[in-house]
């Protein structure tokens, strides 16, 4: 094998597989990347896997001699980072070694061999979905936050993601709140009628998947060609396909039932209040700094046209911020943990929020208050805390 | 203490008195052993055995349920006596502490002195023995205190530390348990002082890392201090077994036993845990631990003994032999943090 790349098209794809290889190197390969050059092709494929998300990329090369090998995906980032930006060549004088040269540098790379690399699951490309990478980018940020990644309970570990004809959904929840992003699927590709069949879907996304697949659609990460690339997305027997132009991301699909999450999202709220969205996330901010530090409540006190954000500590001392709004009802108080709502302000870009409840403890909803440009539906439910 | 949760049921509860007695869980729902009364030892029962045995080893025994808040309460007295004495005390669990007392409020020139005036006031204030050992350091005033129970009092003075040291077996180091005396006993090491001349990779064989902090304790060496209001950090509980272990169901059994009794250090302290982690040892010494964090701490046995034994899954346990179990609690909290969690309300899902 002997191939050369150029230091940024290679580094740029190292990047991506940083997340994906296996960090407790339980099995030393799936801290590797596999790398294959072919004869007469001028790319070389790249693929990592810690054995519930894989990512499969390819990077321009001048290949001389085709073959394959294994490398560490940690420390060849950290090579060919501290590389300055010129030709980099990989070749192989002994089966278990590879010579990696630039410049005036050479090193030479313990590998691991290409067979002790788990064979990855392949789409089959028959039943292929197309969803804009734009929206799916929104939908993901909306949402991934509110995941806890370390709960038994699986489904709390991913995302609920459903396709329909026309529309998809993302569904997170950790137990004290739940973010619901509906987004149309863009583009057009709405199918025509009665051609539906293999397009209902109702999957678990894994956490890490949701991380790879916002990395690989962020505009800002320069990997999209346009941002009308269009996300193909496939549903195999046991794993999702992710094509992103021409990077695959295969992620294990959850075995778990996810909540009924339409049942979580409360009816009745009959009170409303529309808050500037910058002020009342920079009062939470000021205020916060006073909740105590295990519960981080803060207390919305609603009076007419004025709203009194506190909090208080014990330790420390107390803060309050009074903000106007339109409110005609009755006096009412309900408490929310400040980086919940914190959370959800921050990842909404309107410049009103609306906060829905009925009582100080029952669901609230947070959604952003926004004209008809935006094509997708918030709803961010949050339970309030005992005051 | 003297069998602390049992001779707190027993002080209360007359009927309980010079019978045999056993702090602990139910025996049908795999209950283990907290604490036993003396007259139950005298039928083998130890704390950590699982209740259903203790029940066939005495079929008269009587199983009390524990009741940690009075626990707690009879510990914080004797506590606060010790603290009266001096501040440096360092709890080891609800009923066990070392004190240093060089320097005393009783202005206390010998240190046997302020042992029989503590042993004196507790039993006023609580009618509860306690058994005492007086030495140098932390080693042998462990070992002393255990020399004559109940209602002892063991002193060894400096000048006596060699004469006492020769008397010892070499089970009574840390660290050693029967398996690895067994293997020693083999090389020839039958009491603690034979750990001195023995070959070091003997020892290392037989004890791992252990083997230097071994030998100088078999020296009487100890100069680790008495650190007061340590916070606890983790919680475990670990055995060797004399015939290595295959039998699947053996191990869950054992793994379910030892979660148990954790769950009830747990309560006994007031705290909850978010991690347990499993220890598993091979009967080729390797060592794998594994480990699952929840987000919520919880102090339930029935929960932390099934997190222990799906933990199992991720060993090889039940295709490789095994020579050592153990089970572990850490990320712990204590109940007021989980109130506070309690606060945060769930969602109806």
């Amino acid at each position: 094998m002997k191939f050369s790349v150029l230091k940024s098209d290679l580094l740029r794809e190292l990047q991506l597989f940083q997340g994906v290889v296996e960090r407790k190197n339980t099995i030393p390969i799936l801290a590797n990347l596999l790398i294959e050059a072919e004869d007469g092709v001028d790319t070389v494929r790249l693929a990592a896997t810690d054995l519930e998300v894989a990512l499969l990329s390819r990077c321009d090369a001048k290949v001389n001699q085709g073959g394959a090998v294994t490398l560490p995906a940690k420390k060849l980032n950290d090579i060919v980072r501290a590389l300055p930006e010129t030709q980099i060549e990989f070749s192989q004088p002994t089966d278990g070694t590879v010579n990696v040269v630039a410049d005036r540098f050479s090193s030479r790379i313990q590998a691991l061999p290409r067979e002790d690399f788990p064979s990855l699951p392949e789409g089959t490309g028959e039943s292929v979905t197309r969803l804009s990478s734009e929206a799916l980018g929104e939908m993901v940020s909306k949402t991934q936050f509110a995941i806890t990644g370390e709960d038994t309970r699986y489904f709390l570990n991913g995302a609920l993601f459903l396709i329909s004809d026309s529309q998809m959904t993302l569904v997170a929840t950790d137990g004290h709140r739940l973010a619901l992003v509906t987004s149309g699927r863009g583009n057009g590709d709405e199918l025509e009628e009665g051609a539906e069949g293999h397009d209902e879907a109702r999957v678990i996304l894994p956490k890490k998947t949701l991380w790879e697949l916002a990395r690989l659609v962020d505009p800002r990460n320069g990997l999209l060609g346009d941002e009308k690339t269009d996300v193909l997305y496939e549903q195999g027997e046991n794993h999702l396909f992710f094509d992103v132009n021409g990077r695959q991301l295969v992620s294990r699909m959850v075995d778990a039932q996810f909540p009924a999450h339409e049942r979580v999202i409360p009816q009745g709220n009959n009170k409303r209040v529309e808050f500037e969205r910058d002020r009342l996330a920079k009062a939470i901010k000021r205020v916060a700094l006073l909740s105590t530090e295990r519960s981080r409540a803060v207390k919305f006190k609603i009076d007419a046209n004025k709203v009194e954000v506190s909090s208080s500590s014990p330790e420390v001392g107390e803060a309050s911020e009074e903000l106007s709004v339109d409110y005609k009802g009755a006096e009412v108080a309900i408490c929310f943990n400040a980086q919940y709502v914190l959370d959800f302000l921050n990842v909404v870009d309107s410049e009103s929020v609306l906060l829905e409840f009925k009582d100080e403890l029952s669901q609230a909803v947070l959604s952003p208050v926004s004209d008809d440009s935006y094509d997708y539906n918030y709803t961010y439910v949050i339970m309030p805390m005992r005051v | 203490m003297d069998a602390f949760y049992t001779s707190v049921e027993q002080r209360d509860d007359p009927s309980l008195r010079s019978k045999p007695v056993a702090v602990g869980g139910h025996p049908e729902r795999r209950g283990v052993v907290a604490a036993a009364s003396y007259e139950a030892r005298k039928f083998g029962i130890r704390s950590a055995m699982s209740m259903a045995r203790a029940l066939r080893l005495c079929p008269d025994l009587v199983i009390v349920r524990p009741d940690f808040e009075r626990y707690r309460e009879v510990s914080t007295q004797v506590f606060a006596i010790y603290r009266s004495v001096t501040s440096l005390v360092e709890p080891l669990s609800l009923d066990e502490a070392y004190l240093d007392v060089t320097e005393n409020e009783w202005q206390e020139p010998f240190a046997t002195t302020v042992a029989k005036r503590l042993k004196r006031l507790i039993f006023e204030q609580t009618r509860l023995t306690v058994s005492a050992g007086v030495a140098p350091n932390k080693f042998l005033a462990k070992i002393a205190s255990d020399w004559d129970k109940p209602d002892g009092l063991t002193i060894i003075p400096t000048g006596k530390v060699e004469a006492f040291l020769q008397k010892l077996p070499v089970e009574a180091l840390w660290g050693v348990g029967p398996v690895t005396a067994k293997s020693l006993r083999a090389a020839g090491v039958v009491r603690l002082v034979d750990v001195r001349n023995v070959d070091p990779q003997i020892l290392r064989n037989a004890v791992g890392s252990q083997a230097h902090g071994l030998q100088r304790l078999a020296a009487g060496i100890d100069d680790r201090p008495v650190i007061p209001n340590r916070t606890i950090k983790s919680s475990g509980s670990e055995h060797t077994y004399p015939i290595d272990l295959t039998d699947r169901e053996t191990i869950e059994s054992e793994l379910d036993r030892m979660a148990r009794l954790k769950a009830e250090w747990l309560t006994g302290n007031k705290l909850l845990a978010r991690t347990v982690t499993i220890k598993v040892r091979y009967s080729d010494f390797t060592t794998v631990t594994r480990s699952h964090t929840a987000a919520e701490p919880t102090e339930k046995a029935e929960r932390i003994a099934a997190r222990a034994k799906t933990l199992l899954n991720k060993t090889q346990a039940g295709t490789r032999p095994i020579r050592l179990l153990g089970v572990s609690l850490h990320n712990l909290a204590s109940e007021e943090d989980s109130v506070t969690k309690l606060n945060a309300l769930k969602l109806p899902i």
